[in-house]
């Protein structure tokens, strides 16, 4: 199934892309889908990413919603990813 | 009731809310957590506003690297006024209406409860997430509005946290790492981030408009973007 990637702030800069629209397996969650972006983008499993998913400094909306790790992807999904930042 | 100099004063604003959202401002008191980047614009707006009491509550003291984008701070306070000080001695000149409260010192467990005692808003203008669950606890332990901002480089993030009506910071940021010291900031970042915040606490004490509830605003300034995504 076809779905769009939104990068935005430090993963846009480190990607080098705004979004892009991706095949991947049907009925895969939030959670697999990072992994195969880390795989795409080597830049983000060494740089932003933790090692283990549950640690991972990473929000992640569904079409405009917030979304879990476990949250189904389908068919036509926008993924956006952002880094939550905390400087003042 | 407001004086004739303030109903001047702010005539332009009670064109949008009227004297009765005048009065609302000049009756609140607002905390203001972390006088730097975003602390700077926050307070200064709220005290253009004419918020009645602002409480500015930091532990440092200016230095040179800060005023890029820490403009309440100048250079005769390098190294010799903490920033509350610093910040009150403009602000009260910039508008003698209003009350300026200070704490020198660090929020701890400890003290937080006396140093916020009658705050109605309280603004995260940290740079840590540890003293901004401090603060997430405290607004959901006292029913108070708590008003997120936080930026690197050209971008940053807000949010508006009501307890009971929406997610608090530490179930939006469940994971944050533990990120300290140096970070890229441009003083136009945290004038735009700090700016949407002030505009928060003028929303939430006015009534107008809607708050960032359940809605985290991310914005990216140098690629333009403005998104918000559902929080629910």
């Amino acid at each position: 199934m076809r779905i769009k990637v939104r990068y935005f702030a430090r993963f846009r800069s480190l990607v080098g892309l705004g979004e892009e629209e991706l095949d991947v397996p049907e009925g895969i969650t939030v959670g697999e889908l990072i992994e195969i972006l880390k795989e795409r983008h080597p830049v983000l499993k060494n740089e932003v990413f933790a090692e283990d998913d549950d640690l991972a400094d990473v929000n992640v909306s569904r079409n405009g919603r917030y979304v879990g790790f476990d949250e189904v992807l389908e068919e036509g999904d926008v993924i956006a990813l952002f880094p939550p930042v905390s400087g003042g | 009731m407001l004086s004739e100099r303030e109903l001047a004063r702010y005539d332009r604003q009670i064109m949008i809310f009227g004297k009765e959202g005048q009065e609302r401002l000049k009756r609140s008191k607002v905390a203001v957590v972390g006088v730097g980047g975003l602390g700077s614009p926050v307070a200064y707006y709220l005290a253009a506003a004419g918020v009645g009491t602002l409480l500015l509550v930091d532990e440092q003291t200016p230095e040179l690297s800060n005023l890029n984008r820490q403009i309440l701070h100048w250079e005769e306070d390098i190294g010799r006024n903490p920033k509350p000080l610093s910040a009150k001695w403009k602000l009260e000149r910039f508008n003698s209406d209003i009350r300026i409260e200070t704490f020198v010192g660090r929020l701890t467990g400890e003290n937080i409860d006396e140093v916020l005692e009658g705050v109605d808003v309280i603004v995260d203008c940290l740079d840590n997430f540890e003293t901004r669950f401090l603060l997430d606890d405290y607004a959901w332990r006292k029913g108070i509005p708590l008003v997120h901002g936080a930026v690197e480089g050209t971008y940053g993030q807000v949010t508006t946290v009501v307890p009971g009506k929406t997610k608090r910071l530490r179930e939006i940021f469940p994971n944050i790492g533990k990120r300290s010291g140096k970070f890229p900031i441009l003083g136009a970042t945290a004038g735009v981030v700090g700016t949407l915040q002030a505009m928060e606490v003028v929303k939430l004490l006015t009534g107008i408009g809607e708050p960032l509830l359940n809605r985290l605003l991310i914005v990216d300034l140098a690629f333009n973007t403005f998104e918000v995504v559902e929080l629910r």
